[in-house]
């Protein structure tokens, strides 16, 4: 499905300020400089989902957007396997790499996805007047299509596309890479167009 | 364990709520709480693949391949239509895993795919030849409909099958 420019380049804008703000957070945890890549925003066919999400084994932190939409939809982060491991060292202070994924980890992973997400809807949310607030969140370590469509299958029953804000997050010391995808389901989706709306009027 | 030499680079790969019936070698990949449900006439080497997301369709006709109940129709109808007959179509059925405990309020979706598939295929009195569902892995099919036929499941633990 075609997103309209005008709205792809609200929802664009909206990506971003929420992906600077989780990449800022992820710095100051890291403490070493986060780039972020200017957010991608796609509304795309649940069919064509595995030519955009791999199999590759990653870290999916899974939260549900509640606040003033209760059962809004999801928000998502994904880090692949090597990059959590990373990440873990860095914190503890440790230098193998080579190494399976361990309970550490999967705390870790965590906490950086309760940061960085809590950064984005923080950020979103001032931006369109809407409280949002993540649910605690949910791991998988699997892979990235298989754990992605188990929540897709949670607010896609009856649509066919899906919308992804899709932003990296890098940093060079340590190499990590992150990404961030919001789900938002058929009621959010609605609300952010319509806040969207309202703050482009005066542009118009 | 057999690794890439099956040509599974071939195989046509279905996304999430498609369905194919065919002669030829069908994949679908990164199965979650989805389930890939294969019927199969090994007398015409003829299979049915549909990547299923829900249990219920409700009356949405739109996508039959993302419906357990719509799904397990259609695939029958266009291999019947292929000259496949309902006697010699058994099935596999795998996937259907929980990969995220949520809350209360979020139904197994896993579970609940597992039960309507089965359930719709023994309305349709078609037997169940081999399946793997539950659990917590993600698991990526692949399947050749030539004589027996021959399946391949891969899982995100490393682990692989072949049946």
């Amino acid at each position: 499905m075609e997103l309209d420019p005008v709205w792809k380049d609200a929802l664009t804008e909206f990506g971003n300020i929420g992906a600077a703000h989780a990449a800022t957070s992820l710095s100051q945890m890291l403490m070493s400089p986060v780039e972020m890549t200017v957010p991608e925003v796609m509304a795309i066919d649940i069919a064509d989902l595995h030519k955009y999400i791999s199999n590759e084994i990653s870290a999916m932190v899974v939260f549900q957007i509640q606040g003033e939409i209760a059962d809004g939809g999801y928000i998502v982060v994904n880090m692949p396997r090597q990059t959590i491991i990373q990440l873990t060292n860095q914190m503890l202070g440790m230098t193998d790499t080579d190494r399976e994924i361990n309970e550490m980890d999967q705390s870790a992973a965590i906490e950086i996805g309760n940061i960085m997400i809590s950064a984005f809807l923080d950020a979103t949310a001032e931006l369109l007047g809407i409280i949002m607030l993540p649910s605690p969140p949910a791991l998988a370590i699997d892979m990235a299509h298989a754990a992605f469509e188990s929540i897709v299958a949670q607010v896609a029953t009856d649509v066919n596309d899906v919308l992804i804000f899709n932003t990296e997050l890098t940093s060079e010391a340590p190499p990590v890479y992150g990404s961030i995808y919001m789900l938002p389901n058929v009621e959010l989706a609605g609300q952010l167009f319509r806040m969207l709306e309202r703050l482009m009027e005066p542009l118009s | 364990m057999e690794n890439n030499f099956f040509g599974e680079e071939t195989a046509v790969i279905l996304g999430l709520g498609e369905h194919r019936v065919g002669n030829y070698p069908m994949a679908t990949i990164g199965l979650g709480s989805c389930i890939a449900l294969i019927l199969h006439d090994r007398r015409r080497s003829v299979a049915g693949l549909a990547h299923i997301m829900l249990p219920e369709s409700r009356g949405i006709a739109d996508r039959p391949g993302k419906f357990a109940d719509t799904a397990i129709t259609v695939l029958l109808d266009e291999m019947e239509s292929q000259g496949c007959t309902r006697n010699t179509i058994s099935a596999f059925v795998v996937g259907g895993a929980s990969m995220f405990v949520f809350s209360a309020n979020s139904l197994n979706i896993g579970e609940r795919n597992t039960a309507a598939v089965k359930e719709n295929l023994q309305k349709q009195r078609i037997r169940i030849e081999y399946e793997e569902t539950g659990g917590k892995v993600g698991r990526s099919v692949y399947f050749w409909p030539e004589g027996k036929g021959c399946l391949i499941i891969k899982r995100a633990d490393g682990t692989c099958s072949r049946v």
